[in-house]
């Protein structure tokens, strides 16, 4: 499946610009600098050039729809899989060429749950901490101060296999813990976990990023993002679109709007106000949504009658979402929910 | 070696342990059948080596290596599953994100079905002696070096077939046909002399057939670590085409496909 990068393509010139194995003594150096990264399977393309940059303590929420490139992009710096062109490095290190020296300053946890479901959430995190050199006493501690955030304490006896799959998210997540990462790669690490497993996770997020860890967090979730507070990077058909704090981002692309859902296809009425449509999403670009709502409806006359949801859409990391993307964040999930 | 090599192999070794340790089943069954079958072939050995004039023979000189060796060779499943379970819990990408190396995660894929062949052939030969008044002629440590040429040969023959094969269902059905005609081409489920003509001549390009000149000349003729020399050096000749075979066509990053 993998391809061996070619021998002078154009963009592996940024290769040459720091030297393999030969990190910055750490002043400056980015946990992660991707440069030019593209990625084909085949005919698909599910990278173009992505560049991204994150600081060691940054937390940087990665957006994209379905098939956007966020895992390949994750495979990619966990070295498993070669992109096709540009460079990639970690901590200043190359995965592809030094792949070992890199896996040591990174922690991937896939989107595909892998566990081991014979064995008990103990002995599943030992594995890990074994594997990271850690023995006897060392190992247990680490275990215990891993455990803990992820509320596994009481859950370290257990088989996996016996484990509801929040709880297997949590232990999926643990395992790429237990070396102490500068790097964590989280690929959509709240699916299917609850609130109160949400909060936790979030809260261990923020605590590993204020000592120092970046992450890189995958989420379809935006309010987690927001949550977050860090900044955000979105892909979209294997691009990035937008890369920035999320402040700044809300501020330079959140539009206000008032959004309206039809029973159908909403009426092709001439309004005041740019407006576009998406299914059966009728959005309309108002500067204060609250104030304009009113006079949105009275415009819409008889087809009011159609209406069956009205939304005030207030500047947000979604509404950037939808102007560098061009589509609603959950254009489909509320599709369906509306049905 | 390079720094904390030796730490993390052992460390896959412990987990692989740990993994056989919950079912242990499948490692009782291997080692119970060959005890029960060699009572079903002894009077086929016995009648053939008494055809041969051997003095005395009661057939567990056959049967108890046949045996033995047979049930060695359904331990390639087990180098097999080791790898394809990995896939099938979605572990095996993560073990290679992980700290492992290649070299580290094979080593450690491989170490525990060697352990164990040596161990169930110890048993088998043990037990099956016991039960069925296995009279050894020659040396032990010459049976033991045998049995350890044999199992290298065995769990290499089973990362050779896990390299070669996309599915689960391929794995087992190679591994099990292959020990079966290995059995039976090496002399371990038929005594050699009943084999058709045109089957003869085939019986050394097995290594079933070596495992089982070796065991016999130590069993019948009274064999000591000299006399095995030839066996031993062909069964890790085998070995070394497995482990090239394995080295040629084997990557960590080929996705193997289990149950699903
Ligand atoms: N092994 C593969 N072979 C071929 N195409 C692939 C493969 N893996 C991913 N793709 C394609 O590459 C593109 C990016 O996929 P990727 O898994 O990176 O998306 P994603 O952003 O993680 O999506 P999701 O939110 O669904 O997890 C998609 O078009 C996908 O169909
Ligand atoms: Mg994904």
């Amino acid at each position: 499946m993998t391809t061996e990068p070619g021998p002078g393509r154009g963009s592996d010139a940024g290769q040459g610009a720091r030297q393999d194995g030969e990190p910055d003594p750490y002043g400056g150096v980015p946990a992660l600098a991707l440069d030019g990264v593209t990625k084909r399977y085949g005919a698909v393309t599910a990278l173009r050039e992505v560049d991204l940059r994150i600081e060691p303590g940054e937390i940087v929420g990665l957006l994209g729809h379905n098939g956007a490139g966020k895992t390949t992009l994750m495979s990619i710096v966990a070295g498993l899989l070669r992109p096709d062109a540009g460079s990639v490095r970690v901590m200043g290190v190359n995965p592809v060429t030094a792949p070992h020296a890199a896996r040591r300053l990174l922690g991937l946890a896939p989107q595909e749950l892998g566990v081991y479901p014979p064995l008990t959430v103990h002995q599943n995190l030992l594995f890990f901490a074994e594997l990271a050199g850690l023995r006897g006493r060392t190992a247990g501690r680490r275990i215990e101060e891993i455990a803990e955030p992820l509320g596994l304490t009481a859950l370290l006896g257990r088989r996996v296999a016996h484990l509801s799959g929040g709880e297997q998210r949590r232990v999926h997540t643990g395992m790429a813990l237990l070396h102490r990462p500068p790097l964590l790669l989280l690929d959509e690490p709240t699916a299917g976990v609850d609130v109160q497993t949400r909060q936790q996770l979030l809260e261990l997020v923020r605590d590993m990023a204020a000592k120092g860890t970046a992450v890189c967090y995958s989420t379809h979730y935006l309010p987690e993002v927001e949550a977050l507070d860090g900044s955000v990077a979105i892909v979209s058909g294997g691009r990035m679109v937008a890369r920035g704090p999320l402040k700044k981002l809300v501020r330079q692309y959140g539009d206000s709007a008032v959004e309206l859902t039809f029973a159908g296809p909403p009426p092709d009425i001439p309004l005041p106000w740019p407006s576009s449509t998406d299914g059966r999403v009728l959005r309309v670009a108002v500067e204060q949504p609250h104030l304009a709502a009113p006079r949105v409806l009275e415009t819409l006359g008889g087809s009011a009658g159609e209406l069956v949801n009205l939304r005030i859409v207030h500047p947000s990391l979604e509404s950037v979402f939808l102007r560098v993307t061009g589509r609603r964040y959950d254009a489909d999930a509320e599709g369906d929910a509306d049905a | 070696m390079r720094e904390g090599t030796a730490g993390r192999i052992a460390a896959l070794i412990r987990h692989d342990l740990r993994l056989q340790m919950r079912d242990p089943a499948p490692l009782l069954v291997r080692t119970v059948m060959p005890l029960l079958l060699m009572g079903f072939m002894q009077p086929l050995f016995r009648t053939a080596l008494q055809a041969e004039n051997v003095e005395g023979a009661t057939g567990a000189e056959q049967a108890v290596p046949g045996m033995a060796v047979m049930f060695t060779f359904f331990l390639v499943n087990l180098v097999g599953f080791g790898v394809f379970r990995e896939h099938g819990w979605k572990t095996w990408d993560r073990l290679r994100a992980g700290l492992a190396r290649p070299g580290e995660i094979v080593a450690g894929r491989v170490a525990v079905p060697l352990g164990v062949a040596m161990l169930q052939l110890a048993v088998v030969f043990a037990a099956g002696g016991w039960l069925y008044n296995l009279r050894v002629r020659g040396s032990w440590p010459a049976l033991v070096v045998v049995g350890a040429a044999l199992a290298l040969c065995v769990v290499l023959f089973g990362m050779a077939l896990v390299a070669l094969c996309r599915t689960v269902a391929q794995l087992a059905v190679f591994a099990n046909l292959a020990a079966l005609l290995f059995a039976g081409l090496g002399g371990a489920l038929t005594p050699l002399s009943m084999l058709p003509d045109w089957a003869s001549p085939l019986a050394p390009a097995v290594p079933t057939y070596w495992a089982m000149r070796g065991f016999t000349t130590v069993v019948l003729d009274g064999g000591g670590l000299a006399a095995v020399l030839t066996p031993v050096a062909v069964l890790l000749a085998f070995s070394l085409g497995f482990a090239v075979l394995t080295l040629a066509f084997f990557r960590l990053e080929h996705r193997k496909i289990s149950w699903s």
